[in-house]
């Protein structure tokens, strides 16, 4: 089973890390992006229940106070849709993850015993006028993803 | 300026332990802050106090250093929270709730508050965090700190006793934004558990720079309700010393107000 | 696991060359028929292992094969050709100084992984300073990770292992306004270099618990496509610590990071022009905190005495790391008992692999188990992979299959040398024009100056450092009278009160590079920043004769005669200036073929000589910074005046074609530098700054600000070597002058002790926060708030 558990900061509070990618964005020279929402993404691996899943998001994964978290499911990322105006960025293959390995010693930790594979990766959501493919492309090459070592993904 | 090292309580020992793991920086030199003020200090590491629960209730003081813990994977010291939280936790909060004095400093705070030791022990859940700096940037610069001083005019908090009003440290952070909903700010407000704010030298509320994270009221650091267990966001321990100052300012010549913070833990258990 | 035995026997010239060109080994010809001859004689073919063994060991990453080459040397002045052969320029140059100076106080220079020096009866400092260019152009953020990654491995992996205390970064950048249309197709902006760059030292080198306190940027076109990054650390050990060796029986232990596919060919890559199609597998990838833990446990299994040697893996991975270790002695390998990140690496990919956060020892059989229980308390991975022998080969296995066996000695010794060509002519040099200004416009250039990119404050990449860690930084990057305000401190002063208890004694550190002035004259460049380092040290109460150098050559491709001409003059100039100041270069490095193609036209790099300066010093107490500190004391200029704007940032910003490179008297330099230091040591100066670039003006301007203070200075009190306008005057970047702050008390003295050295007044403190600057002679006045020359000077590098 595949679990993505999407981390996200709750509603009244600054989220930093998307505020300075918009001005990121204005800075490669692309107008009209009024927002990011910056979205931290742990893809994990392995024989765990729902159950556990969520244990995970909300002891480890999330901080209560100032973020919310959700968790998709998947049986085989085939199935997995991307949202509209977004961009994902993952290591590629072989790419070495290390927060990836320290998830997976702390999911031990919470009593958690199965072997996991956990992957993380960055979701940015983003709001403006005239988003294309083409300024969706520009800003993940340009700017979120160095495809040398990430890939992106978008609808 | 280092004669003093060997100073000898004669009276007690007073015996500090230093929480380490991977990633922990600050150790040595809260080690040498602590034993400048005549106490003997042992670092050790996480795994040792896992494989004998117990040993950490021999100690008179528990320190938690700052650095980053596990990398401060996920987020800042998370992953050693839960950690000591799920494998340690009884003996850690009876340690606080027995009134001997711990400090987290730092990524040590952050363990503290994302354990829930911080502002309430008594409930040993997270009430409060410290999130991301409003600048979204690892800062390092001197701040001015206001001791805040409601409790009858002295300091609820009993590591900062006797500070002047207005202190300097360093502090050297990415995640040091104090947050928490209203009612909690509310409630420790009304508690007095605010130990330090950032402000200007006058005292007075400032803005970033001076202020480097945006956090809620200005909160730099916080205390329990008994005033022994105390987390902040700057560095006393690199400021033991008035050479560390940027301008050299301390007190009796030689040291920095730094030092009064573990001096001010090692008088009260004599 | 599949070993190949590459055809090499009978391969004719052109065949040789395409084979190291198809499989990366980056050999040359005539090194590809010495491998062929070595196994012709042992009449069969070599395998994969071998031959990528032969190139990492052989590569210029690992060899310096150019600098320790033959090069013969022609250089062409007024008309007239002299010719100089040099068997190896850095012996011949850098190396051969050391040797004649010959100092006392120099523990280890140039053979192990950093330069050591005495710091006290019991300890020793480490210093050493690596570039990470190549990966870095290529994976920004990663690249600089892993540099500063590899450096404190090198000071972990000196003599028994030093404790790092500091790390100091430098970076060559390309302009951060660079047009998006003006990017070569596959590279990165600048600007994202420049920020990923940052990020990457950030975060690996914060994660380590050490402190970065010194470094510089310099922004040039030049550097666009390949930018330089320049990481350095400082380290502390016990001087009966300091030298390893490798007993026979001892057995190889692996310690750290899993080895997978990271930094495959990274050595021999450096080697190679960046192209767009530049290899994947060459970009490594940092786990800071896996290498922090390796810090924590091996320093204590050094002071348990448990091993005899270590050295880290760096450029060649296990192959270099074992290979040195193993080269007197010879040693056997199983190569399957290496843990990997993942299945699926070939025996030579293993040997090869650059990936991080690695340290390999030779360890004596009894202390085995003990080794391993120590590094496995703290979740470290430590695994035995091997033994040294007693036969001189290396020999690889994997299970039981024999996948390498070559001589030692032809491995480390086989390499023939190659012959270079080197010419530098000289060219013909004039002076601008006198540069004449208005009171107004001098009032704008005085703040254009500051605001120029390579003046302005560097203080969103310092603070995002932790310069304080370990609490022992007691002369910071940054500077002020409160905390409040800041300007550039000249170097960086660590007392290592947590480790040498009870010590007095500080450890100063500072840098000096100028590709601006290499544009020019590369001699001039080299020489100006060897002073500019120790001028930095001088500031802060160093004493110039205890100065220990680090040398750091960036330059192009060294086939090119006019390059590696430049190259040589360099190398004269640093072995000139060791000679004449009496401070000896203890550790160094290069790396060359910093160019690009692009659409079939090469850029090279401006030649970078990156000097970093270690000493010691005896009192911290004593040390003094930049910023001004009282109203009332007194301002005085140490050294003359020359009209030297070549290649000045007033140069650059007015846009003069002309002018005259800063030249510098040796003689002189040492005299002034020794007595500054004894006017500080007495306690004479309240504050002292050096003069570099942007000039004079620049100086008084971040010392008034820094200190919160104003400052009256009478221009026409400012002694000049010839007649020179106001302008001149002020912006020139004449070498070996000092500004310092003297109290009304210490002003006889003061004036006694610098007797037949030239000093002017040339003003003093104020407590109006302005700067005011009168010349009678220009009839020129100007007046500004010193808030608003702090402000051009800290907004240019806001990002």
């Amino acid at each position: 089973m595949i679990f993505e558990i999407e981390i996200k900061t709750k509603k009244g509070f600054v989220d930093p890390q998307g505020l300075h990618t918009v001005s990121d964005i204005a800075g490669i020279g692309i107008k009209d992006i009024s927002s990011v929402d910056y979205v931290a993404v742990y893809r994990i691996n392995g024989n765990i229940t729902g159950k556990q899943a969520d244990v995970v998001a909300k002891e480890l994964l999330s901080d209560k106070i100032t973020e919310d978290y959700t968790i998709k499911q998947y049986n085989s990322l085939d199935d997995k849709k991307l949202d509209k105006n977004s961009i994902e960025v993952w290591y590629k293959h072989g790419v070495t993850d290390t927060v990836s390995e320290s998830v997976v010693k702390a999911i031990k930790d919470l009593g958690i015993k199965e072997d996991l594979v956990v992957k993380t990766g960055k979701k940015y959501c983003l709001k403006g006028k005239n988003i294309d493919d083409k300024k969706l492309k520009k800003i993940a090459t340009g700017l979120l993803a160095n495809t040398l070592i990430q890939e992106y993904l978008i609808k | 300026m280092a004669k003093n090292f060997a100073m000898v309580n004669k009276m007690k020992k007073i015996k500090v332990i230093i929480i380490r793991t991977a990633g922990t920086n600050c150790d040595y030199e809260l080690k040498s802050a602590f034993e400048l003020c005549g106490a003997t200090v042992d670092r050790v590491h996480i795994n040792e106090l896992i494989s004998s629960k117990n040993k950490i209730l021999s100690y008179d003081v528990l320190a938690v250093p700052g650095g980053f813990s596990y990398g401060d994977d996920i987020a800042s010291g998370k992953i050693l929270s839960n950690e000591i939280k799920y494998k340690l936790g009884d003996n850690v909060k009876k340690f606080a709730l027995s009134g001997k004095p711990i400090i987290g400093i730092c990524n040590g705070f952050q363990i503290l508050v994302k354990m829930g030791l911080l502002p309430k022990p008594e409930n040993f859940e997270q009430i409060s965090t410290l999130s991301y700096n409003d600048s979204n940037k690892f800062e390092c610069r001197w701040v001015h700190l206001k001791t805040e001083k409601k409790n009858n005019d002295r300091t609820l908090c009993l590591w900062t006793r006797d500070l002047p009003d207005v202190i300097s440290l360093p502090v050297a952070h990415g995640e040091g934004k104090f947050v928490a909903d209203k009612k909690i700010l509310d409630d420790i407000e009304k508690n007095n558990q605010v130990v330090f704010r950032y402000c200007d030298k006058n005292g007075k509320d400032t803005v970033y720079p001076q202020d480097p994270n945006g956090s809620l009221n200005a909160i730099a650091g916080v205390c329990n309700k008994k005033g022994n267990v105390f987390g902040l966001m700057p560095h006393p321990e690199r400021y033991i010393y008035a050479l560390q100052h940027p301008s050299r300012e301390g007190y009796d010549g030689v040291y920095g107000w730094g030092k009064k913070i573990f001096q001010n833990a090692i008088d009260y258990l004599k | 696991m599949k070993v190949n035995t590459i055809e090499i026997l009978n391969l004719n010239d052109k065949q040789l060359v395409e084979l190291s060109r198809k499989s990366v080994l980056s050999l040359s010809l005539v090194e590809m028929k010495e491998v062929q001859k070595y196994f012709r004689n042992i009449k069969r073919n070599p395998t994969d292992v071998e031959l990528e063994t032969i190139a990492q060991t052989w590569s210029e990453h690992c060899k310096h094969k150019t600098l320790t080459g033959n090069i013969e040397y022609t250089e062409e002045k007024g008309g007239k050709k002299k010719v100089t052969k040099y068997k190896n320029l850095l012996k011949e140059t850098i190396f051969n100084a050391t040797m004649k100076l010959n100092k006392d106080w120099c523990i280890s220079v140039f053979k192990d992984n950093a330069g050591v020096i005495d710091f006290d009866k019991t300890n020793g400092v480490a210093f050493k300073v690596e570039t990470h260019n190549h990966p870095s152009a290529l994976e920004p953020y990663g690249g600089s990770a892993t540099g500063i990654g590899g450096v404190i491995r090198d000071i972990l992996g000196v003599g028994l292992g030093a404790k790092p205390l500091a790390n100091t970064d430098v970076f060559c950048f390309g302009l951060p306004d660079t047009k998006s249309s003006e990017v070569p197709e596959g590279m990165h902006h600048p600007k994202r270099i420049a920020k990923g760059v940052v990020s990457g030292v950030r975060d690996y080198g914060n994660r380590m618990g050490i402190p970065t306190v010194n470094g510089g940027v310099f922004f040039d076109k030049g550097y666009m496509a390949n930018p330089l990054v320049y990481c350095g650390t400082m380290g502390i050990i016990p001087k009966n610590m300091s030298e390893k060796e490798v007993k026979p029986g001892d057995l190889v232990l692996v310690v750290g990071g899993r080895t997978g596919r990271d930094g495959i060919h990274g050595a021999t890559f450096s080697s190679v022009e960046l192209d767009k199609e530049s290899d994947v597998s060459a970009v490594q990838i940092g786990n800071p905190i896996v290498e922090k833990k390796v810090l924590d446990t091996m320093l204590k299994a050094r002071d348990l005495k448990l091993y005899r040697a270590v050295t880290d893996c760096g450029a060649g991975g296990l192959s270099s790391a074992a290979g040195e270790l193993g080269e007197k002695t010879g040693l056997v390998i199983q190569l399957e008992k290496v843990p990997l990140k993942y299945k699926g690496l070939a025996p030579w990919e293993i040997w090869i692999s650059e990936a991080q956060e690695r340290m390999v020892f030779a360890v004596p059989p009894k202390n085995k188990n003990k080794i391993l229980n120590l590094f496995k308390k703290e979740n470290v991975e430590a695994t035995f992979i091997g033994k040294f022998t007693n036969d001189g080969k290396l020999l690889l296995k994997y299970g039981n299959e024999v996948v390498a066996n070559m001589e030692m000695s032809f491995l480390h010794g086989g390499v023939p040398k190659p012959t270079r060509k080197a010419v530098w002519k000289q060219k013909p040099i004039k002076k601008q024009s006198p540069v004449k200004v208005s009171a107004k416009t001098l009032q704008e250039d005085i703040k254009k100056v500051l605001a120029d990119i390579n003046v302005c404050s560097r203080d969103w990449i310092i603070r995002q450092y932790d310069h304080e860690v370990q609490g022992q930084t007691v002369v910071k990057p940054l500077q002020g009278s409160s905390i409040t305000n800041s300007g550039p401190q000249d170097a960086a002063v660590i007392w290592p009160y947590t480790v040498v208890k009870g010590t007095k004694k500080g450890i100063v550190l500072s840098n000096g590079i100028n590709p601006e002035y290499g544009k020019v004259d590369t001699y001039k460049m080299t020489a100006s920043s060897i002073e500019e380092a120790m001028r930095n040290a001088v500031c802060v109460g160093a004493d110039p004769e205890k100065i220990s150098l680090l040398d750091n050559f960036c330059w192009g491709n060294p086939n090119k005669p006019e390059i590696l001409g430049s190259l040589v003059r360099a190398s004269q100039a640093a072995y000139d200036l060791s000679l004449g100041y009496g401070v000896p270069f203890i550790s160094g490095k290069d790396s060359l073929y910093n160019e690009y193609t692009i659409d079939g036209k090469t850029y090279s790099i401006p030649p970078a000589f990156l000097v970093s300066s270690m000493s010691v010093i005896e009192d911290v107490n004593k040390t003094i910074t930049m910023d001004l500190k009282n109203a009332g004391n007194s301002i005085y200029l140490i050294g003359i005046t020359k009209n030297e704007l070549g290649a000045s940032v007033y140069s650059k910003v007015k846009n003069f074609k002309n002018g005259i490179v800063p030249d510098l008297d040796v003689k002189v330099s040492k005299k002034i530098m020794k007595t500054i230091f004894s006017a500080i040591n007495e306690g004479l100066l309240e504050s002292c700054h050096d003069c570099s670039e942007g000039g004079l003006i620049t100086s008084i301007s971040e010392m008034a600000f820094a200190g919160d203070k104003g400052v009256n200075i009478n221009a026409d009190a400012i002694k000049t070597s010839e007649k020179m306008t106001i302008a001149e005057t002020l912006f020139s970047e004449s070498n070996t002058r000092f500004i310092v702050e003297v109290s009304p008390e210490n002003v006889v003295k003061f004036e006694k002790m610098f007797k037949g050295i030239v000093v002017s007044k040339i003003g003093e403190v104020s407590n109006d926060k302005l700067l005011k600057l009168e010349s009678k002679k220009s009839k020129i006045s100007v007046k500004e708030n010193i808030k608003n020359l702090q402000k051009a000077w800290q907004k240019t590098l806001q990002w």
